[in-house]
């Protein structure tokens, strides 16, 4: 398979002079086209901090992120705004649902920052509905839906634009063990039919779950 | 290219718009007060023009009028210290002008003076105005009973009066005036006529209190002999100006200059205009600083409202929002908001002035209304560009781990 995004000798510092602090140190990692790859490690180690900068919505202080053979540290705001919309999918362990937005509306939210037609939106969206096994909860607002429930939608809206590489932050943080085992299959399910998962937990019997397992401590790679 | 295209962006700010739908009424609340008042104002002044517009129209236009002192200033306005000019014209000045206008229909004098007018155990204060028969031919008085006193009664100087409709109520009640007596200083007069209801002058002396006489008859009676103006019907509209220029000549081998005027309705008209469009801007600006409270209003709650929803900016900014899409979602909702405000504005302002309608001329205009729906459309730009700004510079990373 060929590699779909690496990261050469990322290294992150937040704060400065004295109160810098090394979130990463010097890392390097390759992960190819339609992995399931878990990163985990104790709190406050810089599962975060790596998945953000995976996802683009950070930059490395120093080093490169290579996305599709593209290195995106050279890209402006816009151009790194399309990258996300195109190629990358979010699900949060706060779900980030609008309130008092539908099911629906909140999947096809990122379509309205896309190049696909709008009168495709409304049939994408029940589709990825479909996908999550929520489409009968299509018109209920996120407080009308369960956790588990919500972070389906999540999903579904991850994977409306049909992203390559679906970004999951402790995505069953906030999820009893049986939704949360309930969402890990569902990505499992995803990742069977072509898309790459990056999964950030610190439980790791869900970890194990993935083909590849990265643990990462203070800010490194341990194996 | 913007993605999404405005259209979709503006559907979607509406949709956030809505869904708070208290707040979104608080928030317009200041903007639908000031764009209330600013229909408001505006329909009330420009009632006014139109009304008093056409009392004019309905006392003939062809006319040039003359009258003892000063009463315009140089800026075009009414000069205060004119009116109470002890000057007059006499019955020569008449005579000559009749003699020297060319295309003129009639010269027509009159005189007043304040009186006080009793029938019975009624006494009512009036203005007694001494005039001609032509007054009532050229200044087209239509008369609810009886008639105007005649050529003859005028000859004989025969102690007859014509009366304005409301001084007529007020002395009579429920008694038919004609031939009854009325006493006016130390005479008895005979009613001969009553005039059809003119309507108000707005707070000044109302032609319906007014009295008329022959103009002997209340040289006869009244301490006052002077003639304090001078009507001229001309024949032709066009001639008005070149009449006007006449009449001054002729004036001016009698008085100096700044004894009398001489005009023509449409000085006075222009010069009320003038007044009545000051009053409205003044007005109108006045109640145009609600609007600017309304925009400091909004802009208070937009900026509110991003710090809220910092979490949805940050996300999405991560599914793909340019930083310009974020600034367009923030400013349209503020122009909303304003907008949504200054329709219902306008909405209460027309019925509001429709309303008024029942007591007093006003009506709505459409360039009112596009004023008020354009500087809505302002106040919510410029009051909504800092807290949109703030919106599309926030990183995604700091969005989403806000607390
Ligand atoms: N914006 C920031 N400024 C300063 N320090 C930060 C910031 N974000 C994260 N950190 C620090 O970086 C370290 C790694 O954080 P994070 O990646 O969130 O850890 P994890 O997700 O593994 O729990 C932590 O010590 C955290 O306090
Ligand atoms: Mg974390």
């Amino acid at each position: 398979m060929p590699t779909l995004l690496q990261l050469k000798n990322v290294t992150k510092t937040y704060g400065s002079q004295d109160t810098k602090f090394d979130a990463l140190k010097n890392i390097n990692l390759k992960i190819d086209s339609g992995e399931f790859v878990s990163i985990t490690g104790p709190s406050g180690s810089g599962k975060s901090t790596l998945m953000h900068i995976i996802g683009l919505l950070d930059n490395p202080t120093s080093g490169k992120v290579i996305l599709e053979n593209k290195n995106t540290s050279k890209l402006k705001e816009n151009q790194l705004a399309s990258l996300r919309n195109k190629s990358l999918g979010f699900v949060f362990q706060q779900f980030n649902l609008l309130s008092k937005t539908s099911s629906l509306d909140n999947t096809i939210l990122p379509l309205l920052y896309s190049d696909i037609p709008q009168k495709e939106h409304k049939k994408l969206g029940i589709k990825m509905l479909d996908k999550v096994k929520i489409k009968n909860k299509a018109s209920n607002t996120p407080a009308q839906l369960s956790g588990g429930e919500q972070q389906r939608v999540a999903i579904a809206r991850a994977l409306i634009n049909n992203p390559k590489i679906i970004l999951a932050d402790e995505p069953t943080g906030n999820l009893d063990s049986k939704s949360g085992k309930n969402i890990i299959k569902l990505l499992k399910r995803l990742n069977k039919e072509g898309k790459t998962i990056i999964l950030v937990t610190h439980d790791l019997s869900l970890a194990k779950l993935a083909n590849r397992m990265i643990t990462i401590k203070d800010g490194q790679i341990k194996c | 290219m913007l993605k999404p295209n405005p259209r979709e962006l503006l559907k979607s700010s509406f949709k956030s718009i809505f869904k708070n739908k208290t707040r979104t009424l608080l928030t317009s609340l200041g903007i639908i007060i000031g764009v209330t008042s600013v229909i408001l104002l505006i329909s009330i002044g420009n009632g006014l023009k139109s009304f008093i517009n056409d009392q004019f129209e309905s006392l003939g236009s062809n006319f040039v009028i003359i009258t003892a002192g000063k009463i315009f200033n140089e800026e075009g306005g009414f000069n205060n210290e004119g009116a109470y000019t002890t000057f007059s014209f006499n019955k020569k000045d008449v005579t000559t002008l009749k003699r020297k206008l060319k295309n003129i229909n009639a010269v027509i004098p009159a005189s007043q003076s304040t009186v006080k007018a009793k029938f019975q155990d009624t006494i009512k204060e009036s203005m007694l105005i001494a005039t001609t028969t032509d007054y009532a031919i050229y200044r087209k008085q239509k008369l609810k009973q009886g008639r105007w006193f005649n050529e003859s009664e005028q000859k004989k100087e025969s102690k007859v009066v014509v009366l304005g409709s409301k001084i007529a109520k007020n002395l009579f009640q429920n008694t038919y005036p004609i031939n009854k007596k009325v006493s006016i200083g130390s005479a008895n007069f005979k009613v001969v006529g009553v005039i059809e209801e003119v309507g108000g002058t707005l707070g000044g002396p109302s032609f319906d209190d007014y009295i008329y006489t022959p103009l002997e008859t209340g040289f006869n009676f009244m301490e006052n002999d002077g003639i304090q103006s001078i009507d001229i019907a001309v024949k032709n509209k066009e001639d008005i100006a070149l009449i006007k220029k006449e009449t001054e000549k002729i004036l001016l081998d009698s008085y100096d200059e700044d004894k009398f005027s001489v005009f023509d309705q449409n000085k006075i008209l222009s010069s009320i205009n003038t007044i009545l469009n000051t009053l409205t801007i003044a007005l109108t600006g006045i109640a145009a600083i609600s609007l600017v409270v309304g925009g400091i209003g909004i802009m208070n709650i937009m900026l509110v409202s991003v710090t809220e929803r910092t979490r949805e900016i940050g996300l999405r900014k991560a599914v793909g929002a340019y930083p310009r899409a974020i600034l367009l979602q923030f400013l349209f909702e503020a122009v909303i908001l304003s907008v949504f405000g200054g329709s219902i504005g306008i909405l209460l302002g027309s019925i509001g002035t429709i309303a008024l309608n029942n007591f007093f001329p006003a009506k709505v205009t459409i360039e009112s209304i596009l004023l008020a729906f354009g500087v809505c459309c302002a106040v919510g730009i410029i009051f909504g560009v800092a807290p949109a700004r703030r919106a599309s510079k926030l990183s995604p990373i700091d969005a989403l781990r806000y607390e």
